[in-house]
């Protein structure tokens, strides 16, 4: 199967929906379109894992260990996505919520479902395209797809408080990927001597780092800065993350947990391919020392906002910023362990996050509000599912062993410490403490009380049973990893590692 | 030899359009009315679409040619035209109200420009007597000042729509750049480029259309319900 399969399906969806436009179809489809794309990540994984790459048409669109392992969680969050969305939105028209606040094309709760059940495949279709873009300007291109396909998604209750997030998110996202532009064009222009031409593969990847170190260091250095303010601008990091929280809160929750694993990966990966190009033409110090800094920075700046949150959304907002840090200063550590770390953490956390977006939207679609002050406790006894895998999920965001997040952030404190930096490893450790305090006492002291007088009752089949699967996962990963993920884990932070 | 073929001609030629859209620049740092500075934006793109044009027929670029079509069509008719109807149907006060007055505005835009000046000189390759490169020195200077004063504006002003101009200059000056640093992206991807910036300006237009209707106001900083 081409690679291009994995693009094709999303835009059918789409497409598709449109033209069905009635509820149970437009949700079969959805979910069938999730697991087609599933599939497909899986087949371009086992090609890159049999043959080292896999490329589609003259190296246009191409996956190396790297993309195929950045495709195959956001397919996975997708897929998870899919019938927890189904269900939530199900249980969000049953309460009327949908109605409410007119939507701009005809009111009422189908046309909300119509746009969602239509954008969401094009927001998964650029997620999926950032991945097997070779071409650093396509890849571009792709990531402001992104932000580009869930602006209306954001907005999709239509609250004033939607459309502030929205309006925040498509400005600043707006300004920070023309940053990452500039840094696009910058790129191309240190390369152009030694490349040449006007030819398409001129902004090849797989062209490029092979000579990045013979590009213009001087052109170069500015590039990476460029490139690391606006994609780390889409990441979430210090102090360009300030949509983030917004958005995150306002969007329905599936949309959320999309954005936390799905786009926050695809600017990572975005970031970590300038990071190589960078350290191949300046050498590993310069590009590793920014992101060093800006890693910490945006652990750090999590902590106090986590301290004293009082939404729950918004929590998981800043610990979502919280781990997009981790990953950064990970890959700022550098040497051999600390792009392993990276993109072990990333593995962990795309399967961990959607698990708490999910419980979170349960209950705030039960208590009808997420403040963490309104709901005195006692959830535990309202929905016995939703509100126990909460736990269990903050435990595992917060690194607890034998959770498989401990194991990354463990690696990543040994890669901080081989890379000399022992300094920023012990900020580090001491910010993380400080953020598992935090998120424990909230989500505890929301869970955990005497039973409230509120009714009792989870979400359908439809928003539990991958709430459910995610747990199980989540679990089983603390203790196992599949084969082929340890292999393509390996291999692709052999992309990442530069010597120096 | 003709003059249309000197190609030192064409490059005092494309060095007089960058200054001429560095002045268009200021002008809207220093303009109050909201149409004008939409027109301004206008004129800014159409000599962009000039620039790309005389690139293309003094280094023999064909492909520049479709670039600075695009250009012309999109940024210099099309977006103006809908922002123009956008001010027209939301019946939006003209004056725009900046934070900062307009003569230290346009003190700032200075300073910016000769920081843009700074950054330019230390990219600038003078062993490059041919190429793109040696184009680079004054225009690539003009495209930074561009990106610089637009961000400048999209910080110093509250209504929503002239936020969303100050980042199509921005996007202006990054254009600039790319066409004069390099004769441009490739096709494709300039392709992609332009479909992104209609599809964000159409986007954000909506969304100014619907924040309008739902708080009765475009001023951004009323946008401030979320916080912490």
């Amino acid at each position: 199967m081409p690679i291009v399969t994995i693009l094709l399906i999303p835009l059918l969806a789409s497409a598709a929906t449109l033209a069905v436009r009635r509820q149970r179809p437009m949700e079969y489809l959805h979910v069938a379109a999730a697991a087609a794309m599933f599939l497909a990540a899986l087949d371009v994984g086992a090609g890159v894992l049999r043959d080292g790459s896999v490329s589609w048409a003259d190296g246009f669109l191409y996956a190396d260990p790297l993309s195929a392992l950045v495709l195959a969680l956001t397919a996975f969050a997708y897929l998870m996505c899919a019938p927890y969305a189904v269900g939530y939105l199900r249980r969000d028209a049953s309460d009327g919520v949908l109605s409410e606040n007119g939507s701009e094309n005809g009111n009422g709760a189908e046309a909300r479902l119509r746009t969602y059940y239509t954008l969401t495949p094009l927001f998964g279709f650029a997620m999926m395209l950032v991945p097997v873009s070779n071409n650093l300007g396509v890849m571009w291109v792709a990531v402001e797809g992104t932000a580009l396909a869930s602006i209306f998604l954001v907005t999709f209750y239509g609250r004033r408080t939607s459309l502030e997030a929205a309006w925040k998110y498509a400005i600043l996202g707006g300004v920070g990927l023309s940053m990452a532009l500039f840094g696009t064009v910058l790129a191309y222009y240190s390369a152009h001597r030694v490349t040449g031409g006007d030819s398409l593969a001129a902004l090849n990847w797989s062209v490029l780092v092979t000579r990045a170190s013979q590009f213009d260091p001087t052109v170069m250095r500015m590039a990476f800065i460029f490139a690391l303010l606006g994609y780390g601008t889409k990441a979430g990091i210090a102090p360009m993350h300030t949509w983030k929280p917004d958005a995150y809160s306002e969007a329905p929750a599936p949309i959320a947990a999309l954005m936390a694993t799905g786009v926050l990966n695809c600017a990572l990966y975005a970031l970590a391919r300038f990071y190589v190009l960078a350290a191949r033409c300046l050498g590993p110090g310069f590009a590793s020392h920014l992101l060093i800094l800006f890693g910490l920075l945006t652990v750090g700046i999590a902590v106090p906002f986590i301290l004293v949150q009082r939404s729950y959304r918004r929590l998981l907002a800043y610990s979502t910023i919280d781990n997009g840090g981790i990953m950064v200063l990970s890959l700022g550590f550098g040497g051999a362990l600390g792009p392993l770390a990276m993109l072990l953490h990333m593995t962990f956390h795309s399967v961990t996050k959607p698990l708490l977006f999910f419980c979170a939207g349960n209950a705030q679609q039960h208590t009808g509000g997420d403040a963490l002050r309104k709901n005195s406790g006692g959830l535990m006894h309202a929905l016995p599912i939703s509100a126990p895998m909460l736990v269990l999920g903050t435990l595992a965001i917060t690194g607890t062993p034998p959770f498989s997040l401990f194991q990354s952030e463990f690696l990543v404190l040994r890669a901080g410490f081989a890379a000399g930096q022992s300094g920023a490893a012990a900020l580090f450790v001491a910010f993380l403490v400080a953020i598992f305090c935090g998120l424990f006492l909230h989500i505890a002291g929301m869970v955990f009380g005497p039973r409230g007088n509120g009714s009792r009752g989870d979400g359908n089949r439809w928003s539990t049973y991958p709430v459910i699967g995610l747990a199980v996962i989540v679990v089983l990963m603390g203790f196992w990893l599949p084969a082929p993920v340890t292999a393509l884990v390996n291999r692709a932070a052999g992309i990442l590692a530069v010597q120096p | 030899m003709f003059l249309w073929q000197d190609p030192q001609f064409g490059n005092k030629l494309i060095t007089l359009m960058a200054a001429a859209v560095l002045v268009i620049q200021i002008m809207m740092v220093a303009q109050r009315w909201l149409v004008t500075n939409i027109r301004a934006f206008a004129v800014q793109s159409f000599l962009l679409a000039l620039i790309a044009f005389t690139i293309a027929g003094f280094n023999h670029a064909p492909h520049m040619y479709f670039v600075a079509g695009l250009t012309l069509v999109l940024k210099g008719i099309l977006l103006p035209l809908m922002l123009e109807k956008l001010v027209a149907k939301i019946g939006i006060a003209q004056e725009i109200e900046p934070h900062w007055n307009v003569p230290v505005s346009v003190l700032i835009a200075g300073v910016l420009t000769l920081f843009a000046y700074v950054i330019a000189e230390s990219l600038h390759r003078p062993d490059e007597a041919i190429g793109p490169a040696s184009l680079g020195h004054n225009t690539l200077a003009v495209a930074i000042a561009v990106f610089l004063t637009g961000f400048y504006m999209m910080v110093n002003r509250r209504k929503a729509l002239t936020q969303v101009l100050g980042l199509l200059c921005l996007e202006n000056g990054i254009f600039l750049a790319a066409i004069s640093l390099t004769y441009g992206m490739p096709l494709v991807v300039e392709g992609g480029v332009f479909f992104d910036v209609l599809v964000a300006a159409l986007l954000l237009a909506i969304l100014i259309y619907r924040i309008r209707e739902t708080f009765d106001s475009m001023d951004v900083s009323r946008l401030s319900r979320l916080r912490g």
